[in-house]
């Protein structure tokens, strides 16, 4: 078994590919809503696979994706989403399905996060 | 020798070779085992049929709580009446997830549509949270730590067979998010 996929291995290549930071309105600050999804950076999910989810589940396009998956990767967290609690939970559940990993808290309790500012 | 996913004319396609197979199988049935919810002989029938499970506990295995984490950052008690109310589906979708990319498996041919490609990236990606748990990869250190595992004669120990084996989880999901990407972009 091992030197089967030995070979495999050596075919090589993880590229976490880096898509450049492109420009997205700033879609995040909305006043008047009570809670965020918050997606947290980990070392294992790859970096294209949480940009797949923001742009398969959300239906973001891949900019605004790109710079959701980076500001998790960079800062640590990112508020991705943000709603009614019922609603923001119901994306909670989705994020775990896929293996991210997501919270949800009160948007004045949002302390790093800019998605709890007022527009 | 594995191929990586590509995307081509016939959709989202790939080459395993049957050890391969066998190693993703077992993988699988690792976690899916991990996540058969324990049924209890005493469970209200009808609260099991819509999902409930008033029982459930946040999990002590650290792969597991992973896998199945708390909603609320700060918030155990509200975290616990969550899961009680979507634990157990969500452990289904992920059991369903693996079984489909089981069934994948059983194909000579490993040709992907979409939506089976999407259940292939969750499952691959569960397998490498909880690979990933059981190497202690708990910062980007780590991971590139065990990344710099590559050569199958460094295989001497348990944690060197594993660090492998994410390794080959981990360039397999690779390539299948990049076909999805791919994908996506034509339509």
């Amino acid at each position: 078994m091992t030197t089967t996929v030995a070979t495999a291995i050596g075919v090589d290549v993880e590229e976490r590919t880096e898509t450049s930071e492109q420009s997205s309105t700033a879609v995040l600050a909305a006043p008047d809503i009570p809670w965020n999804l918050v997606v947290w950076n980990d070392p294992v999910n790859l970096m294209s696979y949480v940009s797949f989810v923001f742009q398969s589940y959300f239906g973001y396009p891949e900019a605004k994706a790109n710079k959701l998956m980076l500001e998790v990767h960079r800062k640590g967290r990112s508020i991705v989403a943000y709603g009614a609690k019922e609603q923001v939970e119901q994306h909670a559940v989705a994020m775990h399905s896929y293996g991210l990993w997501a919270t949800v808290e009160k948007a004045s309790s949002a302390g790093t996060g800019k998605g709890g500012a007022r527009g | 020798m594995a191929k990586a996913f590509k995307y081509g004319l016939k959709g989202i396609t790939g080459h395993l070779e049957p050890a391969e197979r066998e190693l993703l199988r077992g993988l699988i049935d690792d976690v899916v085992s991990m996540l058969e919810p324990s049924q209890a002989a005493d469970q209200d029938p009808l609260a099991a049929l819509v999902g409930l499970d008033m029982d459930v506990r946040q999990p002590t295995d650290r792969a597991l709580l992973r896998l199945l984490p708390n909603v609320m950052k700060d918030d155990d008690a509200g975290s616990l009446e969550f899961r009680q109310l979507t634990e157990r589906s969500l452990r289904e979708s992920k059991i369903g997830a693996l079984r489909a990319a089981a069934m994948g498996l059983d194909r000579k041919e490993l040709t992907l549509t979409q939506d089976e490609a999407k259940l292939w990236s969750m499952a691959l990606n569960d397998i490498r949270l909880v690979l990933a748990e059981r190497l202690d990869i708990r910062d980007e250190a780590d991971a590139d730590h065990v990344h710099a595992m590559q050569d199958w004669s460094q295989a001497e120990d348990v944690e060197s067979y594993l660090a492998l084996v994410y390794n080959f989880t981990t360039w397999l999901q690779e390539s299948l998010v990049q076909s999805m990407m791919a994908a996506m972009d034509r339509r």
